[in-house]
């Protein structure tokens, strides 16, 4: 049976799609740790990069962090947060085997999100151009209602950019928790390949081949939906690609120097 | 000017000459050597144990390409088969299980996968014949790693349990760390359901046994029943009960080469030749030895060359 012939099988077969350990309870399991880590992070990345864009300060550090963050692999962070998380679990009060099968997936997936967030956020508020800027001042808003009026608004389409960046990321890396039992499309992943089970294999790729461009598809419509009349598109775009090799994307105030 | 031209044809003719008696030199200690492809599977004992007879052979003038790590047996095993590599450890009962328990050949399922070593060493060497795949067992370890149901020290006197057959009472207290593979492995689901176990029911986390995750994940109250490995140092360092297998579900695990027959074809003496080198250091390892070594490997985090090293100079001296 080829490869192809054993992919078909197994995703025709009936039982694929039942129960716990089926496509849809994997589906749910995959969107729910994905959503909570990007959520979380945008705790974190949104508030920073909406300072850092706003107020033009610490650019540099912000992009150096968001570089070392990308650097650290997140099987190193799963297996470092394992420990921490089972010791936790006692003093805290939680049933350890969130500390297996959640936390370090969660803390590994939540770091990787945090880079392509931050610094979407902070060069689209840092992109939107100062003249637009200056003159709001001019008129009398305060710097808070400038960055919530002005900055975020036109803002929008390269932010919703960085969360594409981040989502595809997590939606690709979270699999890694099915190998401290995770749930999630990594599952079919893990067992496929530890059982030799080619169908299972396989279907476990190309679904999360499907939910990450299919997410992905979806961020993008609402990234369009978000461009206010008048700006080009293409400046949403042009970032997201740029925000791919970090470094390359260079406020306007940076550039002058 | 002549002069120079016939100087450097001489050096060029002398250097071809070099080139071709060196190259004709190594293919012919090629052929007196030749290289051994060494596989194991995944996990630290495995590779250990490849990595003792690789040395070995090194010891002996071979030429060894390594390949550890290669996956689970349900990966290693194939490329065994098709000749990826020559030479793996393999444990006599489960690698015998993995071949005739999932099978409906009559001629294959007769051969028992037991609790004798030898009975189950032999086994295996028929069950390569009866299913055409041209490999030779080597002569095995006394020593050896069985499956070892594992549950923390209070767990067992908490719930009175000392032996497998006590399980199914308070298995809907307990959750299971088992393999992924488990539940396609007749000696791992198959054994549970013997004990009256029911897999399908009971609460379970799939994590890769014997590693160090199935260790931490046990001590950490993550699960409170694991797939460990019997010479398993975090036994020892967490304290763990290992249950006895009273039912006599898992197969005695004696360690010993298996070597593709094309490749034993390269040698003057074949299999004996071989087994010369290899058999003495089989002998040696005793389960105490296979738990010492352990402890160095996984605990202590020594490299595995060196205590491979270390364990053959002992030997010799």
């Amino acid at each position: 049976m080829s490869g192809l012939e054993a992919l078909l099988a197994y995703l025709t077969d009936g039982g694929a799609w039942q129960g716990s350990a089926g496509v849809p309870s994997r589906l749910v399991e995959h969107l729910v740790l994905c959503a909570l880590a990007v959520l979380t992070a945008s705790l974190v990345a949104l508030p920073l990069g909406f300072y850092i864009g706003h107020t033009g300060r610490f650019q540099v550090l912000g992009l150096n962090l968001a570089n070392i963050g990308r650097a650290i692999p997140s099987y190193a962070v799963m297996v470092m947060v394992f420990p921490v998380a089972l010791a936790a679990a006692a003093p805290i009060g939680y049933d350890p085997r969130l500390g297996l099968t959640f936390l370090p997936i969660f803390v590994a997936m939540t770091l990787l999100a945090i880079p392509p967030i931050l610094v979407a956020t902070f060069a689209g508020i840092a992109e939107v151009d100062r003249d637009v800027v200056e003159s709001s001042r001019g008129m009398g808003l305060t710097e808070r209602q400038i960055l919530r009026r002005v900055e975020l608004p036109l803002g929008l389409p390269v932010i919703i950019g960085g969360f594409r960046v981040a989502t595809l990321q997590v939606i690709a890396t979270a699999t890694l928790g099915a190998v401290l039992s995770g749930g999630g499309f990594g599952r079919f992943i893990i067992d496929g390949l530890a059982r030799r089970d080619e169908g299972m294999l396989y279907a476990g790729v190309v679904l999360v081949a499907a939910l990450a461009i299919g997410t992905d598809l979806l961020l993008a419509g609402l990234q369009r939906r978000f461009t206010p009349r008048g700006v080009r598109v293409a400046s949403g775009e042009e970032v997201v690609e740029a925000i791919g090799d970090l470094g390359s994307v260079a406020p306007p105030s940076l550039r002058r120097a | 000017m002549r002069h120079h031209r016939r100087l450097a044809l001489g050096a060029s003719l002398l250097a071809t000459l070099a080139t071709l008696g060196a190259a004709g030199g190594a293919i012919v200690s090629a052929q007196e050597q030749p290289t051994v492809r060494v596989g194991s599977d995944d996990f630290y004992e495995s590779k250990l144990m490849a990595e003792i007879y690789a040395q070995a052979l090194e010891g002996a003038g071979y030429t060894v390409d390594r390949q550890l790590g290669l996956g689970s047996r349900d990966t290693r095993a194939p490329a065994f088969e098709e000749g990826q590599v020559d030479l793996v450890p393999e444990y006599v009962g489960s690698g015998l299980g993995y071949y005739v328990l999932a099978s409906d050949d009559p001629g294959l399922a007769a051969l028992a996968v037991g609790g004798d070593g030898e009975t189950n060493r032999a086994n295996l060497q028929a069950a390569y014949m009866l299913l055409g795949i041209e490999a030779t067992v080597l002569g095995m370890t006394p020593g050896e790693d069985t499956n070892a149901a594992a549950i923390r020290a209070d767990t067992a006197a908490e719930l009175g349990l000392s032996k497998l057959s006590d399980v199914p009472a308070v298995a809907d207290q307990l959750v299971f760390g088992l393999p992924p593979e488990c539940e396609t492995r007749p000696l791992c689901a198959g054994a549970l359901e013997q004990y009256g176990i029911d897999f399908a029911t009971i609460q379970k986390e799939a994590l890769a046994a014997c590693g160090a995750e199935i260790a931490d994940a046990l001590a950490g109250g993550a699960v409170d029943f694991g797939w460990l490995c019997s010479t398993q140092p975090a036994i020892a360092q967490n304290g763990f009960v290992v249950l006895e297998d009273d039912l006599d579900t898992q197969p005695a695990e004696n360690l010993a080469p298996v070597v593709r027959d094309d490749f034993l074809a390269q040698l003057e003496g074949g299999a004996a030749t071989l087994a010369a080198i290899l058999d003495p250091v089989s002998a040696a390892i005793t389960t105490e030895v296979l738990t010492e070594l352990g402890v160095r490997v996984a605990i202590d985090q020594e490299d595995i060359e060196d205590v491979a090293a270390d364990f053959l100079a002992g030997l010799a001296g």
